[in-house]
């Protein structure tokens, strides 16, 4: 009885912890913080599309401007046909677009798109505060839009972590308690299980 | 269903670029791609929410990858804004093709489980 009225709640704790890191509580601040670095990044790309004459920077001044110009920006730009800076909205535009899809319970009946927004968050986001850095020290230059959107990325991690990990742990659990490659599969697919459900709501906590 | 509508969107913004863009007569395959895709993205985004083609947005993902194909094949180093938005489109496109049409409640085999 008690199990029936608990898979009819979306908002449950997900293992490990005591609370649902997929309630909007949770996912909305990534949205925002994404939202505002996509608007930052696309700004930059308007500069490096010359679409605007200038770009703001309070503490570096022409610094910022350097950077967007530099050989290194250049060649992303050879290699990938759109500037650097655009690439980068692209991405937070995917944090904001994987953070509003899903229900409240998607650690559990989505797994796939929390994980898809995790790639996006996590490594994407490492790989963004280390290219800052990189051309600080690289091009000798700092600029301070990018510096926001590093740490935005970073910050974005911090909220994201907990979300993936309950659902990597659940898809961990649902392998561990069948060994079963096709109902691991499905389960990743978000496809449901009597079994998927057994294992999502031991040890949850209720509140 | 909102990332259909946003599609459509998009779709309808691949439409206007030949003009906005300003591809020249002589551009042959700039017109058909462009106003090709916009027509494909739309039908098959409008498609979706009709009950017995609601997987239709998955095949936007072919169209996305076309067009971000398209783009880098064609384009020069530097590559022209038409190609860009060619490019920078096929990307916006493939994020939300993939998201469901009712994303925010969940998929239909676990209410189906439940009830």
């Amino acid at each position: 009885m008690k199990t029936t009225e608990l898979s009819l709640n979306l908002e449950i704790a997900a293992p490990p912890w005591n609370y649902n890191p997929s309630a909007w509580r949770q996912r909305l601040p990534v949205c925002l913080f994404a939202a505002a670095a996509f608007l930052i990044a696309s700004y930059m790309a308007l500069y490096q599309w010359r679409l605007i004459d200038n770009v703001w920077d309070p503490i570096f001044g022409e610094q910022t401007r350097s950077v967007l110009d530099s050989q290194v920006s250049a060649r992303m730009q050879r290699w990938f046909h759109v500037p650097d800076a655009a690439l980068g909205a692209i991405a937070y535009l995917g944090d904001l677009i994987f953070g509003l899809a899903g229900s409240t319970r998607r650690w559990q009946y989505r797994p796939w798109l929390v994980v898809l927004f995790g790639l996006d968050v996590i490594p994407l986001g490492i790989v963004s505060a280390v290219l800052v850095v990189l051309q600080g020290t690289m091009v000798g230059s700092w600029c301070f839009l990018c510096l926001v959107t590093a740490a935005i990325s970073l910050l974005l991690i911090l909220f994201a972590y907990d979300e993936v990990w309950s659902s990597l742990l659940y898809l961990y659990r649902v392998w561990l308690r069948t060994r079963n490659l096709r109902v691991l599969w499905d389960t990743f697919w978000g496809r449901a299980s009597q079994v998927g459900d057994e294992v999502a709501l031991a040890g949850t906590v209720r509140y | 269903m909102w990332p259909r509508v946003v599609e459509v969107m998009l779709g309808c913004w691949l439409g206007m670029s030949p003009f906005i863009f300003r591809h020249n007569s002589y551009q042959r395959e700039l017109w058909w791609n462009d106003l090709g895709c916009a027509f494909a993205v739309v039908t098959l985004s409008l498609l979706s929410f009709w009950r017995c083609c609601r997987a239709a947005h998955f095949g936007l993902c072919a169209v996305a990858i076309w067009l971000v194909a398209f783009g880098y094949a064609e384009a020069p180093v530097p590559a022209p804004p038409a190609l860009q938005n060619d490019i920078l489109v096929g990307m916006l496109l493939l994020m939300f093709a993939i998201i469901p049409n009712e994303a925010n409640l969940p998929p239909r085999s676990w209410s189906d489980l439940r009830s």
